[in-house]
């Protein structure tokens, strides 16, 4: 049995891990919730942005967060350029996800080709900054990216709840017909949807270049997590990916602290399994 | 074409008695790893079609199989001294089991179809990696199979690791052309375009699903069986990664899941070109060409590449032959006295009431139907009539009440063991498989709906019911070729190939125009000369009251009136439900 | 003449459903599309709704050529849809089903004033407003579905089917508030499968059969006519 701190320190951790499943899932959910859309060169296009954010510290000295001011607009119109392609062929729910999976493989042999596969770590002085709370070490960046996926889930929420925007963009997606009878543009309104998207995998990306080490292979690492947290979170909800991000991130490291690291999977997976069976209403 | 078929078959056994021989020509070791290789994603990219392609049901987690059998073979070879050739059965039943067991759960609920069913196969492999990895089966350090002893086919180990993935390879197209032929095939096909009709017309289609993950499985697992000595050290990373997953879909999506050559196709041309470019990065800038072409192939070839083939030869042949229409005119039929009051009863419905949520759609509908009665149930909007249809055929269970069909309580019984026992329906908006021809369509009804004893008999019925229906000359197009006019006749003629003893239409007559109508009108006629009982949902009411022996009026699901066409048509609540009330007087 | 429509064809794929309806609706006049099922009437009224592209025919209202405008245009120039089945998102509140009424930049800036209408001809959606329009009855569900309808500030409301599945004192309720808001001055163009009450409070009516609009006039004068009996009853 672990002791009181062991588990804290796993919570601890479990939590800021979780909150940056939520920031991946939270593109992966929006553009599968509204647009019908499964993006699986999510992954590939954060871990794009992670190495662009990487680099331009590397080469010109610029702080990441600036980096991520570049990136984030790039990304935008990289977005709107795919959606192009997945308008102009009438790519369905099913080839959206295979056509994806094949830009992911492009994505990631680029990155290889470039960047090699050997790992890359962000050095900065503030890496592995921390504090603490009682006998708990709080790392500073995995907490600074748990907060801005909070805030970007809430906004998310937000514009989607309160804006005439959001409002149409949740018609759309359910009636999609009815909705451009009362003068709603579905087709203007997708573009701004997965340029939005595409700008969140490059804030993510950013937090993993501070956080994590970069290797091509690790853009697969987090696509049975991140997709589990989607479908948990209930697809197309904001909010609901991040609670579910932190729910998984804590359990998965509580099972660690219990059991051993190598378990962790079972946990998200088997969520995902018992939800997927189980079928609530919501799902 | 006989002579054809067979010269077809005499150069492929040929080939394959050479391809088989070919290791004890003495090659380089290089080219029986090479080809092995080929043959390994063959097998493996088919197996999952025979799943994912042929029934649609698109699986993530072809890994899990594989792997399973990867670890079978290893841990029996390695840990137990079992040799080697006893080891691959086992790694196939073992994933079979696997399979089995999840189809078991998995294939009872209807909403995991599509991607949720894909995440879930990829959400099975994580976890079956997780245990295999921190138990003693892997342990977290590989299991090693370099003492393993490989029996000696031919000389070297390498060409007799070649000749085992040959076999296995030559095994598994084998069974995916005998699967694609079979009645299994057309029920796989019938249930990847629309399930629910599938098990209409007579698809066992739990138990067909349950069989095509098994045979998947296990096929995948005995690969992964020859594999694990291929590779000789086995690791939960390499073995549960994404690359299996990722080219067996790429491999049979590319050549064409749903054809039983299509992925042998994908397999050797994602194969060759992933070997031909080997080594630092030569493999990256290869692994990104085969992605673009997988993009550009789904993007414009989304059904892949030997079904456009296909296409392109039937159009070709097409301009070529201009088959002459056959339009059978239907002989016309004597009036048939409506059945007396004495007449033995076909349908039996009482009590019989459904709810969807709080939404009381019967309320409890007490009808017999006469053997060989033609009844017209009709009523307004949302009164229930085609729930009604959809409780007897079995499409909804009931929430109260009885049917018998005959003697035969058939309530409670899967819709397929209804269709068995003789009731065939239509759809109101047609519902033919989209990629079964106009033939196939019928014979599927005719071979699952208990006429026929096998599917060439059912072929040649189906002709025949397509030419009663007027389509003799579209036995071979798709329904996307027809007009709507001819799916409905299409809708009729897979009903009656099933022959049954209760027919149920739905608003069969809606969207045809009147010479339409009237020959519909003959054809029900005749139907019903041949002994066949008949329901009818109809809103065009000359039809009605000209077709049936007595009118059924359902209102707000309950059975409001009964009885002769023309005297229910005047009865004042039967005028009132239909033209608003004060209208009766 | 606010809406004019001649000899419209329109087809699902190669099926046509309407091959030559023609009908007129003047501003402030209640116009009734009567006809058996299967005649055509919901396929004509998405025509006019930009839900669906006519092949041939014209089609103008207020003096303008309909043909080029875009769907989600059309809401914009006053015409406003309350669907067959009222298809409200039903994952949305009350409230925000209305507000995607008034979506369109003239009607959004009178958003307050609407809202306020709607809740003070149907009281009951004020109480619900937060609600999901999922969960409501089939009455306030159609409520809602006119209310959104309203919210756009139309020139004219196209009525699918607003009686299906209500209980018939909801019914006459329903009819008396379309009564209403012809008063004020808002055409309607209504289709309906209870022929008596479609008749009762039409200003003008047509008949459609097998998409051609067979009969049209004086509504007393529709019904009595055989051609009605015969459509509806075989008779």
């Amino acid at each position: 049995m672990p002791s009181a701190v062991v588990i804290g320190q796993a919570l601890v951790s479990g939590l800021l891990a979780g909150g940056l499943y939520g920031l991946l899932a939270l593109g992966l959910s929006l553009s599968w919730g509204l647009l019908r859309l499964v993006n699986l060169g999510y992954f590939a296009i954060t871990f794009l942005g992670a190495y662009l954010v990487y680099q331009l510290h590397e080469s010109y000295g610029i702080a990441p967060w600036w980096a991520a001011m570049l990136v984030v607009p790039l990304f935008f119109c990289l977005g709107v350029a795919q959606h192009w392609v997945f308008l102009r062929f009438r790519v369905s729910e099913l080839a959206s996800l295979l056509v994806t999976f094949g830009l992911s493989v492009i994505v990631e042999s680029g990155i290889q080709l470039v960047w090699t596969a050997d790992y890359r770590r962000l050095e900065t002085h503030y890496a592995s900054a921390s504090f603490k709370i009682g006998p708990l070490y709080v790392p500073v960046l995995d907490l600074a990216a748990c907060l801005a996926a909070a805030a970007l889930a809430w906004a998310t929420w937000a514009w989607l709840r309160w804006t005439y925007v959001g409002k149409a963009l949740r018609a759309s997606a359910e009636d999609p017909d009815i909705a451009a009878a009362y003068g709603v543009d579905h087709k203007r309104l997708s573009y701004l949807l997965s340029g939005i998207c595409a700008g969140y995998a490059g804030v993510a990306g950013a937090f993993i270049a501070l956080i994590s080490t970069l290797a091509p292979s690790q853009i697969w690492a987090w696509l049975g997590v991140v997709f589990a947290v989607v479908i948990i979170g209930r697809v197309g909800n904001p909010v609901g990916a991040l609670v579910a991000g932190l729910l998984i991130g804590a359990s998965e490291s509580i099972a660690m602290a219990f059991l051993s690291p190598a378990w962790a999977p079972v946990v998200s997976f088997s969520a995902l399994i018992v939800l997927l069976l189980w079928q609530p209403d919501w799902l | 074409m006989r002579a054809q078929t067979g010269l077809a078959g005499a150069v492929a056994a040929a080939g394959a008695l050479g391809l088989a021989l070919l290791p004890m020509a003495g090659m380089p070791a290089f080219y029986d790893s090479f080809l092995y290789l080929v043959f390994f994603w063959i097998s493996l990219a088919t197996s999952w079609a025979i799943l994912s392609g042929f029934a649609g049901y698109f699986s993530f987690g072809h890994a899990a199989f594989f792997g399973a059998g990867m670890y079978t073979t290893a841990n029996l070879a390695a840990k137990h001294d079992v040799p080697l050739l006893a080891t691959i059965p086992l790694a196939g039943l073992v994933a079979a089991a696997l399979g089995v067991g999840i189809g078991a759960v998995v294939f009872r609920l209807k909403r995991l179809r599509g991607e949720l069913f894909a995440l879930l196969t990829l959400a099975v492999t994580f976890i079956v990696a997780t245990v295999i990895l921190n138990t003693p089966i892997d342990g977290g350090s590989g299991v090693f199979l370099s003492n393993v002893p490989v029996p000696k086919i031919v000389a070297s180990q390498s060409g007799s690791i070649y000749v085992l993935g040959f076999v296995l390879c030559a095994a598994t197209m084998v069974i995916a052309w005998w699967v694609a032929h079979s009645r299994l095939g057309m029920g796989l096909a019938a249930i990847h375009d629309d399930e629910d009709v599938a098990e209409t017309k007579g698809v066992p289609t739990f138990r067909y699903k349950l069989a095509a993950l098994a045979l998947s499985a296990g096929i995948a697992g005995a690969v992964g069986g020859v594999h694990a000595v291929y590779v000789g050290f086995l690791t939960v990373g390499d073995t549960f990664g994404i690359a299996v997953p990722l080219y067996v879909v790429l491999m049979s999506v590319l050549g064409g899941a749903r054809h039983w050559l299509g992925p042998a196709i994908g397999a050797i041309a994602i194969g060759t070109s992933l070997y031909a470019f080997t080594g630092g990065d030569m493999a990256m800038i290869g692994r990104a060409i085969v992605a673009f072409v997988l993009i550009v192939a789904i993007l414009v070839l989304p059904d892949g590449v030997v079904p456009a083939v296909q296409a392109w030869l039937k159009r070709r042949r097409g301009a070529i032959s201009t088959a002459p229409v056959v339009v059978a005119a239907v002989p016309p039929v004597p009036r048939m006295a409506a059945p007396d009051e004495n007449a033995p009863v076909a349908l039996t419905i009482r009590d019989v009431a459904k709810s969807f949520g709080g939404l009381q759609a019967l309320r409890g509908v007490t009808l017999d139907v006469r053997k060989g009665e033609i009844l017209g149930l009709v009523g307004p909007n949302g009164s229930g009539k085609t729930t009604l249809i959809n409780m007897i055929t079995g499409h909804f269970p009931l929430t109260s009440g009885t049917i018998a069909l005959g003697d035969a309580a058939i309530g409670a019984l899967p819709a397929h063991r209804i269709a068995r026992l003789g009731v065939a329906r239509t759809y109101q908006i047609p519902r033919p498989f989209a990629h079964l021809s106009a033939l196939d369509n019928v014979a599927l009804s005719a071979v699952f709906g208990g006429a026929a004893t096998s599917i060439a008999a059912a072929r040649a019925d189906a002709g025949c019911w397509l030419s009663f229906a007027g389509l003799g000359g579209k036995a071979a197009a798709l329904p996307a070729e027809l007009n709507l006019h001819e799916r409905k006749f299409l809708e009729f003629a897979r009903a009656l190939a099933a022959k049954p003893k209760l027919l149920l239409l739905d608003e069969v007559l809606s969207g045809l125009n009147p010479s339409e109508i009237d020959r519909a009108i003959e054809l029900i006629r005749g139907i019903r000369a041949e002994g066949t009982t008949i329901v009818f949902v109809e809103h065009l009411m000359r039809a009605v009251v000209e077709l049936s022996d007595r009118v059924a009026v359902l209102n707000e699901g309950t059975l409001l009136a009964l009885g002769a066409p023309r005297e229910i048509m005047r009865d004042p609540r039967v005028v009132s439900v239909y033209l608003g009330k004060d209208h009766a007087a | 003449m606010l809406l004019e429509a001649r000899a419209l064809s329109v087809a699902y794929g190669d099926a046509p459903a309407v091959w030559d309806a023609s009908l007129e609706v003047d501003e402030g006049e209640i116009v009734s599309v009567i006809g058996p099922n299967g005649a055509g009437k919901t396929t004509l009224i998405n025509a006019i709704a930009g839900m669906m592209r006519w092949r041939s025919g014209t089609l103008h209202f207020a003096g303008e050529d309909m043909a080029g405008v875009a769907a989600h245009a059309v809401c914009g120039r006053g015409i406003a849809l309350v669907p067959e089945g009222r298809r409200l998102f039903t994952r949305m509140s009350v409230e925000e089903n209305l507000e995607i009424g008034c979506y369109v930049a003239k009607a959004r800036a009178h958003r307050d004033v609407s809202l306020e209408r709607v809740y003070t001809l149907f009281p009951i959606l004020r109480e619900k407003r937060t609600q999901l329009a999922g969960l409501l009855s089939g009455g306030q569900q159609q409520m809602v579905a006119l209310g959104r309808a309203l919210m756009a500030r139309p020139r004219i409301v196209l009525l699918d089917e607003p009686s299906l599945g209500l209980a018939p004192s909801i019914v006459d309720d329903m009819f008396a508030i379309i009564r209403a808001i012809r008063d004020e001055g808002v055409a309607v163009l209504l289709v309906e499968q209870n022929v008596h009450k479609a008749l009762e409070i039409a200003d003008r009516a047509y008949v459609l059969e097998h998409g051609r609009t067979v009969a049209s006039g004086d509504p007393a004068t529709l019904m009595g006519q055989p051609h009605i009996r015969e459509a509806y009853l075989g008779l």
